[in-house]
């Protein structure tokens, strides 16, 4: 409950240091992939999503929401920072951590294919459901909520992000690796790869909310990939999901997300839903 | 109990000494957002540089233009497009003497580690529709001279 006040108050600030300069939102239409596009310098984004769970049948649905202040340090730079909870229907509700997440662009320009690298340390519990990543193996734990808090686990977490623009399309691809730093585990693996495109054409000469060019569409699917230690695929959970993301305005989006789980590990559907609003700190004179 | 409370109040001292840092680091980010030297290896391929705007007869297109102007550069090239200490001003002649070819690569493919994006995420009609209001600051620049 404290930390939740102490994101208020930092949010708080940051809006009162950010004035009335507006920034236009250049957030990517996924959820889980990422794409080469970082943060504009100087721009802070903050967005609200959650990951609704509707496992198989006799386990107690979810929600978990996070938070999210992204920030562009340099245009080859951008940081994050994330918190995020959890609720269900019958198993308690809380806090499940924090992560602080740097993703570096290594090339100074645009080519056919587009590496980004991804370092994140996360200091979560096992009540964690967010899955902005899946990784390793077996399905998540349904025990009650306050027992699982009491697992905290620290990790540190590496992507390769290859990202490229093929006409009007984006397709990007993203192996993750995790290390758990609190258990003798071994390393997990796992996937992300999605493709987008915007539905607009020519842009419009007047401000409209429902115009084609405000829309973008997308599919990603992501999942486990096994361990080092047991590479089998056996167990693992993989999901396909659609993303409709539409700019409500120059600076804020509303992103939609039905996931469908492929494999016995899988929860039956997950639903994301994420707004997000940017604006710049660094004023321009 | 008390092993809970403890660990809990270190996990959220911890929380709190982060988000200080972030704070804390955020001024001197914001003092990096200086407008850089021009970088002289930043130019387009001659046969970027050789295409030529599909929009150029298409005066419709000049509005939507202006909007994305001010949606994706105004922030750093001010609202006029004249620059602010965060980018150069878009309508003096180092800019406009260069192809529409040129800068349409150069909105597509950016300089990052010079603080200029890529914007190869906007459809390309879009990235052309920019060239074209590239051309109408310096035609209101001169205008107003």
């Amino acid at each position: 409950m404290r930390s939740g006040r102490v994101f208020t108050l930092l949010i708080c600030c940051l809006a009162f240091l950010a004035g009335e300069r507006s920034a236009s939102a250049q957030e990517r239409p996924y959820f889980v992939t990422y794409d080469h596009f970082l943060e504009e310098p100087h721009n802070l984004e903050i967005a609200v999503a959650s990951t609704s769970g509707f496992p198989k049948a006799g386990r107690s649905s979810y929600t978990a929401p996070w938070l999210e202040l992204e920030y562009g340090v340099a245009g080859w730079w951008t940081a994050e920072l994330y918190a995020e909870g959890v609720a269900t229907a019958r198993d308690g509700a809380g806090f499940t951590g924090w992560r602080w997440e740097n993703r570096f662009r290594p090339l100074k320009r645009e080519h056919r294919v587009n590496p980004v690298f991804y370092v994140e340390y996360e200091r979560i519990n096992e009540a964690s459901r967010i899955q902005k990543e899946i990784v390793g193996r077996g399905g998540l734990p349904f025990e009650q909520i306050a027992e699982l808090r009491q697992d905290v686990a620290h990790e540190l977490e590496g992507k390769l992000i290859l990202s490229s623009v093929l006409s009007s399309w984006n397709v990007a691809g993203n192996m993750t690796v995790e290390k758990n730093l609190s258990e003798d585990e071994g390393l997990e693996f796992g996937y992300s790869v999605g493709i987008s495109r915007s539905l607009g054409g020519l842009a419009s000469g007047s401000t409209c909310h429902l115009c084609r060019e405000n829309f973008a569409l997308a599919v990603e699917a992501y999942g486990g990939l096994g361990t080092s230690r047991d590479s089998s695929l056996t167990g693992t959970r993989h999901y396909i999901a659609p993303v409709l993301a539409w700019h409500l305005t120059n600076q804020t989006l509303l992103k939609v997300s039905p996931g469908f789980g492929l494999t016995s590990a899988s929860d039956r559907y997950l639903l994301r839903v994420g707004y997000s609003y940017e604006f710049s700190i660094a004023r321009g004179r | 109990m008390a092993g809970s409370n403890t660990s809990r109040s270190k996990s959220l001292r911890l929380s709190i000494s982060a988000l200080m840092v972030l704070g804390a680091l955020m001024p001197i980010f914001a003092d990096a957002g200086q407008a850089r030297d021009r970088d002289p290896e930043w130019l387009a391929p001659a046969k970027h540089a050789a295409r030529v705007n599909p929009l150029t007869t298409r005066v419709d297109a000049a509005a939507g233009g202006a909007k994305l102007f001010q949606q994706r550069c105004a922030t750093c090239h001010g609202e006029d497009g004249n620059g602010t200490t965060k980018a150069p001003d878009l309508s003096q002649p180092s800019v406009q003497e260069q192809s529409d070819g040129a800068l349409f690569w150069k909105i597509s493919t950016g300089n990052t580690y010079q603080g200029m994006p890529t914007f190869s995420f906007l459809p390309e009609l879009q990235r052309w529709q920019l060239v074209l209001h590239l051309r109408a600051i310096a035609a209101a620049h001169h205008s107003s001279d």
